[in-house]
Formats: structure tokens, C-alpha cells, sequence
């Protein structure tokens, strides 16, 4: 665990770089959850996912199925490897603010 | 070995780094487990046969790449034996009086912990060993003492956490969200066969209660599909128990504890249910715990299917209609080794892919023998060890996929599928996809 600054607030990361309270998540935090992903600048099409994930987040305390996220944002899975190298899950979900998953995923 | 900042190649909790006066507690647990199972019996045995003649090395797969001797499964083996030996035999006692010698010290299980995670416990050694040691046996006994002090990969523990006193399952999915996706897999369905495939929930008295990898729900959409569309096509009787949906069972990788109170939890679902059958999706490791179901939950445990078993008497029995459509890509199929290593359950999914695909192709050596991904015993949720897992451990793997020429590998287990992936991804092939056997099924059956 550390502290490190994110979006001008003093946050807590896992070892893994995941916000620990995704209560803390804003706008400004999620840009620079995503530098630390590779991600320099957050374009339209990473709102986009991001948005999307965070709405389906508060909703279900659950990311979505990897295949209704393709389906509900219109991104192929290759899409969102291009748009979050680490993947839908350990850089999508990262900059969305969700913890970091946990079992076979 | 561990990077800068960790002090062991995988993270633990904080609280693991603080446990004083390790090498006693360690010996306690011990104690108990030897006072209060049946692993006496094993270890002594062990402990007086173990030749260290090396056998082994040609069978494993991470030694084959690696040739560090501390990989060889009889040197990793020796490392809780001689433990045992020391302080658990008379003469090994009686010896340390006279003699001095070998004391368990920290630095000894930090090399225990570290050796018991390059190991995935895939059993392939076992085979070789002409003392018949069951080098995984006693790799799971030296990873369950480890986590009883508290020294286990944060990644199995947090899994479990969740499991037993989370939201009820490893990956955390709380019921609104595993409704919304089984609602979302009907419409897909819906839009594939023009027909309603239902995924039932709390049906009383089904004939099979559904317990998949719970990460199927996130990741492999075709995979649960096909499991619907087989059992709908079928006509059985089966549903998902709002209780307890998931097969994942991490015990079998640590602790006899754990596994037990996991297996408990699905008898228990399926008495809750009424349910006659405990039906096991694609999952390797979760289809060999559930079959501790006779040793935990009594003579009137629930019978365990595994689906491909259930899919290939269906199809051997004419329940299964398929369309004149076939597979035309090569396909390979590989063994997870929690099914096939005791050769349980191996010839099924192959005559399965006989008959769907046209141009099916073997990877050698397979079944009993086959190579494990890589990522068995629960490696494969350790992400921070992925260059280790995809690179030591998986390269034969690898290998072997590029040598059959196969563009589809089956892989019926969540476990094998996510690290095969990453394995495809960092050994130079890109293009080879890999799906489960029912992902293979949903393009073919015939629903109406």
C-alpha cells in the first residue's frame, strides 16, 4: 500500500496501482489513474469506456461482462487492448476507479 | 528471484510481514496437521524412500527450461522433508541432540515460500518418480503450513476472503450483477437461435445445480452460452443457485481447511436446492475439488458431473442434435491437468472434437501426460508473476502449440484459458485463439 497524489487528492494504491476507496474517484483522478497506465491523454472514445464502466460500477458494485461492455460501447475487444494496453480489466477498470479484480480474472 | 520493493517474487498482505517467531509457529502448525490428518503416513514414507535421483527432472516442464537444480521437484520436495525428518522423526530429534545440525530458520521458509509458487502442483513428475512420490502432494502440504503463518500470494487469499466471508464468491460478483448478465446471455441467445435459452435461477429439485469458474461471468460469454444451449437442447433439468454460484475452489491449491469449508458450501447449496447433481463447468480445478464431495459432505453427497462429461453422453445418446456446419480452423485440445492427470476425464472432449471440427490435431504428449499451461495450483491469479509463469513455466506449452499448427486451442477450464492466452501473447503467437469446448459447441448444436 501507498499514498501517492492523484488529481490534486491524496489517494491510497494497492501494490497494483488501484485506488483502494473508488468513492474518492473523479474526473481529474481517472486521468491520472490513466498516465499511470500509459494512457497520456484521455481522448473521447476513453471516456467513453471509462464512463461506462463507472455507471455499470455504481449500479452493480461489479464490473460488467467483458462482452456486454463491447456490446453496450460498440468497442471490439481488440479496441479497448488499443485504447488501455493492460486490458479491459486491469487498465480499464483501473482508470474507472473499481478495485482490482479478484479470482480467475 | 523477488524485484526491488517485494520481498518475495509474489505481494503478501502487509500483515504477513509482521508475523514474529515464524520457524515455531510454522512447526506448530505441523504438528496439528500430522496430529489431526492423515499426511503422517505419506511423509514417512517420503521422508525414508526419497532417493533425490533426479527422475523428475525430465518431466518437468519449468526444469526443462530453467535447469536451476532448486527447480527440480525432488529438491523442492526435500525442503519440507527435511523438516519433518528433523523434528517430526525420533531419530531425526535424537540426531539434532547429539549432532547439532539443520534448524529451521526464517530465511529457510522464505526459500520454502519461494519454491512453493514456481511449482504449480501439475502432478506430471509423479508419473516418473520410481518411489512413486507425489511431488504435488507435498508442495500443497508446504504451501498450506506457509499460509497457516500467514506467508501465502495475497492473490489466493483475497479470492477466498471473498469467497467464504464477501460477497460469497472469488470474484466478488454480487447476485443484481450475475442476474443483469445471465439476462444479457439470453438476448444473446435470443438473437443467435431466434428461441428463448433461459439460465434458470433457484429452481427446486433441479437435476444439476450449475457451479462454473464465477469469472466465466466476466470473461467467457460463448463458454456459458454453450453450457445453456446444451442443457436446454438436452431437456435437463438444471439451474444456477442464488446461494452459492461458484465452483472455484482455491483450497485445493493451500489448505485442507479451505477446501473443505468450500465444498461444504456447495453441498450445502445443493441441499438448499434440493438438487440431485452437482453439474461443474468448464474448470479444472473446481471439477477435482468437487469430487472431494465424498470425503467432506458424507455417504449422501450430491454425484458431480463435469459438463463435458454431461455434453458427451448427451451427444453420444442422440440428445444432442447438431447442425450440418462443422469447425473447419485446426484444433487442438488441451488437457487441464486437475482432469486429466488421474485420466478421469480425457477421452470425451476428444471425441467430442472429432465430431465437430474437421481437421483436428493432437499436441503430444497429452492425457495423462500432457504439459500443464503453466499456470496451474493458482498461479495463474498471480499477475505479478506473469513474465515467470508465461515465460519459464509456459514456454513448453508454447512450443507445443506452435508445433501442432493448431489456430484453435480448446481449453475446457477458466484457469488454463486465461493463462494460455497470456502465454499465446508473449511466446510470438498472436493469432492462435483459445476457447472452451462449449464456445466450440454453441457454433454447431441445433436448437429449437
Amino acid at each position: 500500500m501507498e499514498i501517492r497524489e492523484l488529481g490534486g487528492k491524496q489517494l491510497e494504491l494497492d501494490e497494483d496501482g488501484f485506488i483502494q476507496d473508488p468513492a474518492a474517484w473523479d474526473e481529474a483522478v481517472a486521468a491520472a489513474l490513466a498516465k499511470t497506465e500509459g494512457v497520456d491523454e484521455m481522448s473521447e472514445k476513453h471516456w467513453k469506456l471509462v464512463n461506462y464502466l463507472r455507471n455499470y460500477y455504481l449500479q452493480f458494485q461489479m464490473a460488467p461482462m467483458i462482452r456486454k461492455l463491447c456490446k453496450e460501447t460498440g468497442f471490439k475487444l481488440n479496441e479497448v487492448y488499443e485504447l488501455f494496453p493492460s486490458g479491459p480489466a486491469k487498465g480499464a477498470c483501473k482508470v474507472a476507479g473499481l478495485p482490482k479484480p479478484t479470482g480467475c480474472v | 528471484m523477488a524485484e526491488s520493493g517485494r520481498k518475495y517474487s509474489f505481494h503478501v498482505e502487509p500483515k504477513a510481514l509482521q508475523v514474529s517467531d515464524r520457524p515455531r509457529k510454522f512447526l506448530e502448525a505441523f504438528a496439528a496437521v500430522l496430529r489431526h490428518g492423515n499426511y503422517q503416513l505419506a511423509l514417512d514414507t517420503y521422508a525414508r524412500l526419497s532417493t533425490r535421483c533426479g527422475r523428475c527432472a525430465s518431466t518437468c516442464q519449468l526444469y526443462a527450461t530453467t535447469q536451476q537444480d532448486e527447480d527440480l521437484p525432488c529438491h523442492r520436495s526435500e525442503l519440507l522433508l527435511r523438516v519433518y525428518r528433523r523434528y517430526f522423526t525420533r531419530w531425526g530429534v535424537m540426531r539434532a541432540r547429539l549432532f547439532g545440525g539443520f534448524t529451521l530458520t526464517d530465511e529457510y521458509l522464505d526459500q520454502m515460500a519461494e519454491a512453493s509458487y514456481r511449482c504449480t502442483a501439475c502432478r506430471r513428475c509423479k508419473a516418473a518418480c520410481p518411489m512413486g512420490m507425489d511431488h504435488g502432494l507435498v508442495t500443497r502440504l508446504a504451501r498450506w503450513l506457509l499460509a497457516e503463518i500467514g506467508l501465502i500470494p495475497k492473490a489466493l487469499v483475497v479470492s477466498v476472503r471473498q469467497q467464504l466471508a464477501g460477497v460469497g464468491n472469488t470474484s466478488g460478483i454480487p447476485l443484481p450483477a450475475l442476474k443483469d448478465t445471465c439476462q444479457f446471455l439470453e438476448e444473446e441467445l435470443q438473437e443467435m437461435f431466434g428461441v428463448p435459452i433461459p439460465f434458470p435461477f433457484d429452481v427446486q429439485q433441479a437435476e444439476y445445480v450449475f457451479f462454473p469458474a464465477v469469472s466465466d461471468y466476466l470473461l467467457e460469454a460463448d463458454t456459458l452460452m454453450g453450457n445453456a444451449a446444451v442443457m436446454h437442447a438436452s431437456g435437463a433439468s438444471w439451474t444456477i443457485g442464488t446461494g452459492n454460484y461458484d465452483g472455484i475452489n482455491y483450497g485445493l491449491f493451500y489448505s485442507d481447511r479451505m477446501l473443505e469449508q468450500i465444498v461444504q458450501n456447495v453441498a450445502a447449496e445443493v441441499r438448499r436446492l434440493r438438487g440431485r447433481k452437482v453439474l461443474v463447468g468448464e474448470c479444472g480445478h473446481a471439477t477435482r475439488a468437487a469430487w472431494y464431495l465424498n470425503t467432506f459432505a458424507g455417504p449422501d453427497a450430491p454425484p458431480v458431473v463435469n459438463c463435458l462429461q454431461y455434453a458427451h453422453q448427451m451427444l453420444t445418446a442422440g440428445r444432442l442434435r447438431l447442425r450440418d456446419q462443422r469447425i473447419e480452423e485446426p484444433v487442438a485440445y488441451h488437457d487441464p491437468c486437475n482432469i486429466a492427470r488421474g485420466g478421469r476425464i480425457t477421452e470425451e472432449p476428444r471425441e467430442i472434437l472429432k465430431t465437430i471440427c474437421r481437421n483436428y490435431v493432437e499436441m503430444t504428449p497429452n492425457r495423462t501426460e500432457n504439459y500443464c499451461c503453466g499456470g496451474g495450483g493458482g498461479t495463474v491469479s498471480i499477475d505479478e508473476i506473469r513474465g515467470f509463469r508465461t515465460g519459464s513455466l509456459g514456454k513448453c506449452k508454447a512450443d507445443q502449440i506452435r508445433a501442432s499448427g493448431a489456430k484453435i486451442v480448446v481449453s475446457p477450464c477458466a484457469n488454463c484459458k486465461k493463462q494460455l492466452r497470456e502465454v499465446c501473447a508473449d511466446n510470438g503467437l498472436p493469432d492462435v485463439q483459445i476457447v472452451g469446448l462449449h464456445d466450440l459447441l454453441l457454433k454447431v448444436i441445433e436448437v429449437k
